[in-house]
């Protein structure tokens, strides 16, 4: 139960006089918790500076992750390349003359590299150039649309290219992100070269295992 | 019966000034009690000093750590090769794979590569200031390699509770399967060093000897299973995945554990998953020793509170 006072009892002058709490000592008083309430808030301003100090000497040794600024142009030239690539498997494809086992290899590789340009273009998002290299296709339709181990030996020299290519870029990135991703396309790459060998019919290890990479497309168109 | 109480009962009071001499009379009780009591407690103290804490190096992974860790895995797997090369077994013909041949030659190409791949990683681990790492990945031999080569070699002996299982039913096989994994271990941890090292030159030299690792294990991939370029495509290629295989009679033995044949394009992307090995002879339930070789991790850096054996 409750009891409400509503009247001033007869010591309540007296009282209310003894435990008056003028405004000044009030103000004095908010004015001491507030500098006690700050201080550790203030002292952990100062940790917080120190920290950062720290934090940037870390980061001057750590990566970035995200593409950097210049990073943006280098793996835009990959993406052409890969959206490049698609467009030539696809003529070599529609030429015909393939047998199952080489059509199967080899359509795998067009889709492999439709995925490269798709995976490059959602890290890039609005920059991805998401257009093919004109004049490198140009350049190399020919050798795509000619006979089976023609193709085969064009396909050979491109994924080395693309390798040598992706190798390059690589060197020159800061984002690991990018770095990442073009690093698992290039390991793929790798094994395409070795794999369109030995379809055409290739022995030597100096050939399958690709001794001497082909140069990079980066500056080519 | 009257239950009520009197209304003139006397309570006696307890006024402030009673409550606190029952506190104060409760506390010199207390000081009295406690004065009373056994002083002596606890057992004697130890005279002189005792050694320090060992305080364990801080485990920091940088650029010159992983640079040896994966010096340390070239030169295993090199070292491996060589043992598989001293024995002759991939000279010699393969009942599950018949039309092998002799990939001797070719193996010892790819121990040339791993032989300088292990060179060039510790010259960047020194680059980056740490110590060269001379010899291979213990973890990677302790755990693996040679528990492969005992089970193939010599397989296990009987105890209380199991039966021997018998040296591999053909070595040849294991041992070109054993190529294929760590080539395909050795790519794969090449790339999965790209993003965790700072330098961007470190990146490009160690994908280059990833490349080089893919191109072996898509060639040795190729050698085993000849036309076996890319995973679950072709009704052809799904039948001959199943070679390895080796159904039971009825009565007879458990059939052994399938063995997968590897693809040269096992995947559109370079694969960071584990790769795995499956080899020997079945143990009394048909079992074969199974590994899953993966990407170096904190349990087998090469720290550099860490020296050769």
């Amino acid at each position: 139960m409750e009891i409400e006072v509503t009247e001033p009892g007869e010591h309540a002058a007296t009282s209310s006089a003894r435990h008056r709490v003028g405004r000044r000592a009030f103000l004095g008083a908010g004015a001491g918790g507030a500098a006690l309430s700050l201080l550790p808030f203030l002292s952990g301003r100062a940790a917080a500076s120190a920290t950062t100090d720290e934090s940037t000497t870390t980061a001057a040794t750590t990566p970035p992750q995200r593409p950097t600024a210049d990073d943006v142009a280098l793996p835009g030239v990959v993406q052409q390349v890969e959206v490049t690539a698609t467009a030539l498997y696809g003529e070599a494809i529609a030429i015909g003359g393939w047998s199952d086992e080489q059509a199967v290899v080899v359509t795998f590789i067009r889709d492999a590299h439709r995925a490269y340009a798709q995976s490059l273009s959602g890290m890039l998002g609005r920059s991805a150039p998401n257009n093919m290299s004109q004049e490198l296709f140009d350049g190399l339709r020919s050798d795509f649309v000619g006979d089976v181990a023609g193709v085969l030996a064009a396909a050979q020299a491109f994924e080395s290219s693309a390798v040598a290519t992706h190798g390059d870029v690589i060197a020159k990135l800061q984002g690991t992100d990018g770095a990442a991703l073009l690093a698992s396309i290039q390991i793929a790459e790798a094994r395409f070269c070795t794999a369109l060998a030995d379809l055409a019919g290739d022995t030597d290890p100096v050939t399958l295992l690709v001794d001497e990479e082909a140069e990079s497309l980066v500056g080519r168109g | 019966m009257n239950n009520e109480l009197p209304n003139d009962t006397t309570v006696a009071s307890l006024d402030r000034r009673g409550l606190l001499r029952i506190g104060g009379l409760t506390a010199v009780s207390a000081v009295v009690v406690a004065a009373c009591g056994k002083t002596e407690a606890g057992t004697v103290g130890r005279v002189g000093e005792g050694g320090q804490t060992p305080v364990l190096a801080d485990a920091i992974v940088n650029d010159g750590v992983l640079l040896r860790t994966m010096a340390g895995i070239e030169t295993s797997i090199a070292a491996a090769y060589g043992h598989i090369l001293d024995g002759g077994f991939l000279s010699k013909a393969s009942a599950t794979l018949p039309d092998l041949g002799d990939q001797s030659e070719l193996i010892a190409i790819f121990q040339a590569h791993h032989v300088v791949a292990a060179e060039t990683f510790n010259a960047l681990a020194v680059e980056a200031g740490a110590e060269p790492w001379l010899c291979g990945n213990t973890r990677l031999d302790d755990a693996y390699i040679t528990p492969i080569f005992e089970r193939i070699e010599q397989g296990i002996p009987a105890t209380d509770t199991t039966l021997k299982i018998e040296p591999s039913d053909d070595p040849t096989r294991d041992y070109v399967n054993l190529v294929h994994t760590l080539e395909s271990m050795a790519a794969s941890s090449c790339q999965a060093l790209v993003p965790v090292v700072t330098s961007a030159a470190i990146r490009f030299t160690s994908m280059q000897i990833g490349v080089r690792s893919a191109r072996q294990a898509a060639l040795i991939a190729l050698r085993i299973f000849p036309g076996g370029y890319v995973a679950g495509v072709g009704e052809s290629v799904v039948a001959e995945t199943d070679a390895t295989t080796t159904t039971a009679a009825e009565g007879a033995a458990p059939a052994a554990t399938a063995i997968p044949l590897p693809f040269a394009l096992p995947a559109r992307f370079g694969l960071l998953s584990p790769t795995t090995f499956i080899g020997g002879a079945g143990d009394e339930n048909g079992v074969r020793l199974k590994f899953n070789f993966e990407t170096p991790s904190l349990n087998s850096l090469a720290y550099p509170f860490y020296s050769c054996p």
